[in-house]
């Protein structure tokens, strides 16, 4: 990781690849929620991240959280609830 | 017409876990009855329980007071709302807040007085399930409960269920393989159901390691790839069973090793239900559940179900294989599926061609979309005022978020033949070339 590079551009980053999205990174509102509206992911997508996630940062995702709309709620959201658990 | 009862368990037989607690089918009864005599007057009904054993128990509740049950895999509210309005849906039943122009209750599993085991008309419409078309409205499919309870059987004939087994599916209750699979099979045939919502591997692995043994897993190919890349701890299966989309030999080779229990597939459509099974190492024959008769052309193929009134046509070409078997050929061409749900290029098409400022464009999906659970179609695009992403933004609105094009690939022109017709391998070729 270098150190110009915001978590959260990071996160955003490994969306982009994992899915590869047509918008750039830079272009993900951090706020607008990555699924339905805003970036417009599916079940598929959410599968996809959590693997990339647990190859990233040593964590599984789970859906029996209470707070799983939450973290994919936004970038902002999932990036804050990996770096809150990543133990890579 | 004769009945067939609500359930061929016996009393004592667990037909559930729900939590902690096994559900038997003498509690399910009284619960069933308990909840049938809190439901409005008429139906239909709009299921979208979350929770498995409450989606069933909903079901059998207004199944015993003579309602129809309306199942919509699309769970979106945009998407419910009009399946009530369109089929005049009188109440829904779910354990998940909603904002339907209709009364939402939520079925309770409240242990009651003993009930009876209800008879119901083997010709009552039990369900009507929905195919998520991409091209306007859902298309609705009645399945009489004569049907439902015929293939229930068949499943467990043919996946070797027994009383015992425990099945947990990663599938919504109200997609037509889910139902039939993780809800029907253990009323009408064998084995008891997981209550609880899993998604991720790890939740999977979680729910699975919770059960007694033996264990069948019903899933799909997307998420076998996921729980075999995550590399969670398993606990030992009895078996597998994958639907909604091909499975790769590489990926069943690889869960069979992984896990030492056989890997089958289900081939079937919404319209049909499950029709036929196979395991998948054993080779590409398929064979038909009990009871279906095929009609297998050129062009077309259709299936006979016990049960539904009309032949059943299919959206894959099929090949005899003899012995009774048949081979699937790929799909008719213009019907694709994603994340198992059905969609005709030309249908997608005309929606992107009807999108204001774009003045042409085209549909297509690549070739390895049947053997790669991640594919996507891709667009392209005339339209010169507009952005790639200004035309996801305009088919969002309408087209499920599984059949967004990626990529969108902006032309000054559409690629054409010789004969003017689009030439989809030249689409093909730009969007795929990365």
């Amino acid at each position: 990781m270098t150190t110009t590079l915001s978590f959260e551009a990071e996160v955003a980053r490994l969306i982009v690849e994992a899915l590869h999205l047509e918008t750039p990174p830079e272009a993900i509102d951090p706020e607008a929620p990555l699924f339905g509206e805003g970036l417009g992911l599916d079940s598929i997508d959410a599968l996809e991240i959590a693997l990339a996630v647990s190859r990233r940062y040593g964590f599984q995702l789970r859906s029996d959280d209470e707070r799983n709309h939450r973290i994919f709620a936004s970038l902002r959201a999932l990036a804050a609830h990996i770096e809150a658990h990543r133990s890579a | 017409m004769p009945g067939l009862p609500l359930t061929s368990r016996g009393l004592e037989e667990v037909v559930f876990h729900r939590g902690a607690a096994p559900v038997t089918v003498a509690r399910f009864l009284a619960e069933v009855a308990a909840l049938a005599a809190r439901l409005p007057d008429e139906g239909p009904v709009l299921n979208f329980c979350a929770d498995r054993y409450l989606a069933l128990l909903g079901f059998a509740a207004a199944l015993s007071r003579g309602h129809v049950t309306l199942l919509s895999a699309d769970r979106t509210p945009l998407r419910l709302a009009e399946i009530a309005q369109g089929h005049g849906a009188r109440y829904a039943l779910s354990d998940v807040a909603a904002v339907l122009p209709l009364p939402v209750l939520r079925p309770d599993a409240m242990p009651g007085e003993a009930a009876p085991n209800p008879l119901i008309p083997a010709d009552a419409i039990a369900v009507i399930a929905f195919t998520s078309g991409s091209t306007g409205e859902p298309q609705p499919h009645a399945k009489p409960w004569g049907a439902l309870v015929a293939g229930a059987r068949g499943a467990a004939e043919t996946f070797g269920v027994t009383g015992g087994t425990s099945v947990l599916g990663t599938v919504p209750a109200q997609h037509m393989y889910g139902f039939e699979t993780t809800v029907m099979l253990p009323l009408q045939g064998a084995g008891a159901g997981h209550a609880g919502d899993v998604f991720y591997p790890q939740d999977i692995a979680a729910a699975l390691a919770a059960l007694p043994a033996p264990r069948l897993l019903v899933t799909t190919p997307l998420q076998l790839r996921a729980l075999l890349r995550s590399e969670v701890a398993m606990p030992a299966l009895a078996g597998i069973v994958s639907a909604t989309a091909p499975l790769s030999d590489a990926l069943a080779t690889e869960a069979e090793a992984a896990w030492g229990a056989p890997v089958r597939e289900i081939y079937g459509a919404t319209e049909a239900g499950s029709i036929a099974s196979r395991r998948t190492l054993e080779g590409p024959g398929w064979t038909p559940y009990p009871g279906m008769t095929f009609a297998i052309g050129e062009d077309s193929a259709s299936v006979t179900v016990p049960g539904l009134p009309a032949p059943v046509p299919l959206s894959d070409r099929l090949v005899r294989d003899g012995e009774g078997r048949f081979r699937l050929e790929g799909r008719l061409a213009d019907m694709v599926k994603v994340a198992g749900k059905r969609a005709s290029l030309a249908g997608l098409t005309r929606i992107l061609t009807g999108i204001d400022g774009v003045e042409d464009g085209a549909f297509v999906a690549p070739d390895d979309l049947d053997a790669n659970p991640q594919a996507r179609l891709a667009a392209a695009v005339v339209a010169p005022g507009l952005s790639a992403e200004a035309i996801v933004a305009a088919l969002r609105e309408q087209v499920e978020p599984a059949f967004l094009p990626r990529p969108v690939v902006m032309l000054p022109a559409l690629p054409r033949d010789a004969v003017g017709k689009v030439s989809r391998n030249a689409i093909a070729a730009l969007a795929w070339r990365r």
